[in-house]
């Protein structure tokens, strides 16, 4: 199965970890991943409140371009993910032709196309299955337990993401099993983690990081996994649990791992809090 | 230009040409405001075969039917058309008229000229022309109708009652209290309800046991009730006044009739389960009873959890038991009763709260719902009425209650108000402060509403005795340690607030209980699209469906409190009790009819028919209609391949002559 696939910014620079592995798992689990050539920004950076076109404009070009080299659209970043879903909806919303044929006009390329707009997660789990990645699996992450942090991005606004229960999303959790590791419920899997106040109010990001490390370490997990570069970089990089922080994986370093990329190739070196000794003592690393 | 429909009428080819009265009804403005009556009129006489034309303000009025009744006599009418509202309205107050004075009632018919003509435009000369239209094809449909005799059939004066909540349990004791049996079948080992786990009753806060168990009491020796428990009913066929019902009684594994309830196969008997009378709170035995005030007080083994059943060991209930009650061979029994109606009281069960994602249920030991916490207050509870919570069995020194928990939301629950959440949330937190001096109460809640005799006061009460209220919905349940955290808002004050608690109750939303939802289906009564069983009219047949012999009872219908729904029991019950009341049931004879020189017994018509009304003759080769089972509904007629089925009075050229007209 071949997929255009969109990484974004944040994958080329902060979130490397994410895509370092992304590509060479899928390949071991079965599906192939074609970067599409010269994407822009998606548009998240744009503050919608202020200027709503210019954060759609991106993602309407991508969209478009995407549509000529095939039918499904891959994304890794939660928020890219979120704004072309989010984009794409608008586009094809019923009621909105005036809109869409604004926002088409600012773009040269042609949509061939609608194209499906899928995560990396959505594509494990319809498309390929998670029983099939289960028999990809050459070394189960057996005994980890890992709470799945899914942020905001990932599953609302519940009626355009479609991705999964926006209070109690099971996805990733489905993923962990499937690679041997045990997916440990928590409270805190679509709370907040602070976002972007993290430039301003780092104080505020850092309470709300920490709350979620806090309530995952209470359920017993040793471990967080997550999709989304901005809440990685709060929970992780801000060190808000000081002494008492765990590892926080991308789901996609999991999976490598899993099935069988060598250690040097998941991108560790990336995460700020080093999951190594943890790895080498769970006998995985 | 001539209006082309405007042209007469084709001149009928009877010998006797019909003398047809036509009444215009005004219905105040509904329709004169809209159509322009005078010219309707003008049009109508000019017809052949009208004798008659007149208007009226109020048809239906006295005066309007006077009216009627003195032209059918002085103007020798032998056809009424009534153009006038919709024929669910006033067709029989019309027929009755026409009867009266002496005409077949199955010669009047109703031209509906108010819904789907003056309501819905504003353009009176389009409204006039349609209304005319109306008219001319009813017109011809009157010309073809024929007189017809009712269709009388005896009633079998015993009734069903399906479901023996206090609901069910109501409607039994009056139909028996006015002399008829009644068989009444409870799914549960014995009979109560929901009401048999509430603690104490709004706004009176009298003990629930205490005004139940005389009920319960009564229902098991009273000598007219047939109290079937452990059973359901598997199938219903027949028609009105004529039920056959099918019920299935399912193994007790304990002889009914040796038993006599001494409770010591209970207190020996080694296997476990938990207990959803205690709502998962406690464990019961494998052979059990739902409550020691069980009527019948037979205990009966779960087969589920039995080890003799399930291993073939233990036995201990059997060597135990003094009158030698315990049968292990059992099986499931069908009986068969008749019975000429059915209340169906089918009751409620809580919402899963376990969709409600963000609630904690089923991960948070001290999340429960309202009838758990009912349990934890009842005397006869796992903690025979001290509050103590699941997870540790400490007294809660903060319980915060949830409103509208599924209820009023329509993304994740039930888009209705389940009406008695409110009260019974300020009762829970009411005796929750009863129970425990130092505790604190705080209820979440969007609204408050308490539209109820007495109901406003007992919320003051609540209020007034330090329960807080916090007006906001709650958006996040979770643990911390040993607490419990709610997040919830106070719109009020405009903030947000988190709550530590020890035990959280979550006032669920009510739904129609599963099983009668599944009943319901297959007995084929209407039900809305959340479940509950719709009534004939909403407003006027509150506790009838539109199946006829079918009634209504209960939070199977709605979500009730029990006051409302001891009334609405009642209701139907006073409804049995009049078709009771006459010695035979009129059937329309707007039914089917078979030429059985042109059937060929083909069997389509058998095929088509949702009433089990037509069967072909083996014998004679040709199909019968069952009169009293024929709803009219026109189905055999239209799949009739050689044309002998048809519809009285719906007749094949009564059809085409009103189809000419248009």
């Amino acid at each position: 199965m071949k997929y255009v696939y969109y990484p974004g910014c944040t994958l080329y620079t902060k979130a490397r970890n994410l895509d370092a592995c992304a590509r060479k798992a899928a390949a071991r689990v079965g599906f192939e991943l074609t970067e599409m050539p010269s994407w822009n920004c998606c548009g998240a950076i744009y503050n919608t409140t202020t200027d709503d076109l210019a954060a759609q404009v991106g993602s309407v070009r991508n969209l478009a371009k995407a549509s000529q080299l095939g039918e499904k659209l891959v994304t890794l970043c939660a928020a890219c993910h979120n704004v072309l879903k989010r984009v794409d909806d608008r586009l094809h919303a019923q009621g909105n032709e005036v809109e869409r044929d604004r926002l088409i006009a600012f773009v040269d390329e042609k949509f061939e196309h609608r194209v499906q707009v899928m995560h990396y997660l959505e594509v494990l789990k319809n498309d390929i299955g998670f029983d099939k990645v289960k028999e990809k699996v050459t070394k189960p992450l057996a005994g980890l337990k890992v709470a799945s942090y899914y942020g905001c991005l990932m599953v609302r606004p519940r009626e355009v993401l479609q991705f999964d229960d926006p209070e109690n999303p099971q996805v990733m959790d489905d993923l962990m099993a499937a690679l041997g590791a045990v997916p440990t419920p928590f409270d805190f899997k679509a709370e907040c983690c602070g976002g972007y106040l993290v430039v301003n109010r780092r104080d505020v990001a850092r309470t709300a990081s920490k709350r979620i490390l806090d309530n995952a370490r209470a359920r017993g997990a040793e471990a967080i996994v997550t999709t989304c570069p901005l809440c990685q970089y709060n929970v992780d990089k801000l060190r808000p649990g000081g002494d008492g922080a765990m590892p926080v994986f991308y789901f996609t370093q999991l999976l490598g791992l899993a099935v069988g990329l060598p250690v040097e190739e998941l991108g560790f070196e990336y995460n700020a809090f080093d999951p190594k000794p943890f790895l080498a003592q769970k006998g995985l690393a | 230009m001539k209006q082309p429909e405007i042209a007469d009428p084709k001149p009928p080819t009877y010998k006797n040409r019909p003398r047809v009265g036509v009444f215009v009804c005004h219905c105040g403005i509904n329709i004169a405001g809209v159509v322009k009556i005078p010219e309707l009129m003008e049009r109508v006489t000019k017809w052949g075969d009208v004798a008659v034309v007149k208007d009226y303000k109020y048809t239906c009025s006295d005066p309007g039917q006077q009216m009627i009744r003195d032209a059918i006599k002085a103007d020798r009418l032998d056809r009424i058309v009534v153009a006038c509202c919709s024929p669910t309205l006033h067709e029989t107050t019309f027929r009755n008229a026409c009867a009266e004075a002496g005409l077949n009632p199955y010669l009047c018919e109703i031209a509906n000229i108010r819904e789907q003509c003056s309501w819905v435009t504003e353009d009176r000369d389009k409204a006039t022309d349609k209304a005319t239209e109306i008219v001319r094809t009813v017109l011809a449909k009157a010309c073809a109708d024929q007189p017809l005799e009712s269709i009388t059939v005896p009633i079998n004066k015993r009734a069903l009652v399906i479901g023996a909540g206090i609901a069910g349990i109501q409607s039994a004791l009056d139909i028996a209290n006015a002399g008829y049996e009644v068989v009444l079948v409870e799914k549960e080992p014995s009979i109560g309800g929901h009401m048999a786990q509430l603690s104490e009753t709004f706004p009176t806060l009298d003990c629930s046991q205490c005004i139940l168990t005389p009920r319960t009491v009564e229902t098991g020796r009273h000598p007219k009730i047939k109290l079937l428990t452990y059973s359901e009913v598997e199938s219903v066929s027949g028609y009105v006044g004529n039920f056959k019902v099918k019920i299935r009684q399912k193994a007790r594994y304990v002889d009914f009739d040796a038993c006599t309830g001494c409770g010591l196969c209970m207190e020996k008997c080694p296997g476990r389960a938990e207990s959803s009378f205690e709502r998962g709170m406690a464990k019961r035995k494998a052979i059990y009873r739902l409550l020691p005030q069980a009527v019948p007080n037979r205990p009966v083994i779960d087969a589920q959890s039995c080890m003799y059943l399930l291993k073939g060991k233990c036995g201990v209930c059997a060597k135990i038991c003094p009158t030698q009650a315990i049968r292990y061979d059992d099986k499931d029994k069908f009986v068969e009763e008749e019975v000429g109606a059915i209340v169906m009281s089918t009751g409620y069960e809580l919402f899963d709260a376990a969709g409600l994602g963000a609630y904690g249920v089923g991960t948070v030991p001290d999340v429960i719902d309202g009838l758990a916490f009912e349990r934890l207050l009842s005397a006869s509870g796992p903690t025979s009425g001290e509050v103590k919570r699941p997870s540790d069995g400490k007294t809660p020194k903060k319980v915060v209650f949830v409103q509208c928990a599924g209820s009023r939301d329509s993304t994740q629950g039930m888009p209705y108000c389940s009406k008695i959440c409110c009260m019974y949330t300020a009762k829970q937190a009411i005796l929750y402060r009863h129970r425990v001096h130092d505790g604190e109460a705080t209820v979440c809640y969007i609204d408050v509403r308490t539209p109820g005799k007495g109901f406003e006061e007992f919320y003051r009460r609540a209020t007034d005795d330090g329960i807080q209220y916090l007006r906001g919905k709650v958006s996040k349940i979770f643990r911390q340690g040993d607490k419990v955290v709610v997040w919830a808002s106070d719109t009020l004050a405009g903030r947000k607030v988190e709550l530590e608690a020890d035990l959280v109750v979550l006032a669920t939303a009510v739904v129609a209980n599963p099983d009668g939802v599944a009943l319901a289906r297959k007995l084929k009564t209407q039900l809305d699209t959340h479940g509950f069983m719709t009534e004939a009219h909403p407003k006027l047949r509150p506790v009838e469906t539109l199946t006829a012999g079918f009634f209504l009872a209960g939070c199977g219908q709605g979500p009730k409190d029990i006051p409302e729904t001891v009334a609405q029991a009642s209701a139907a019950a006073a409804k049995v009790l009049a078709m009771f009341g006459s010695t035979k049931l009129t059937h329309s004879p707007t039914v089917a009819v078979v030429d059985e020189d042109i059937c060929v017994g083909c069997g389509n018509c058998e095929r088509t028919c949702a009433y089990d009304a037509v069967k072909v003759d083996e014998q004679r080769g040709i199909a019968v209609v069952n009169a009293a089972l024929c709803e009219g509904c026109g189905a055999c007629a239209m799949s009739c391949p050689s044309g002998a089925m048809n519809h009285k009075n719906f007749t094949k050229k009564a059809i085409f002559d009103m189809a000419d007209q248009f």
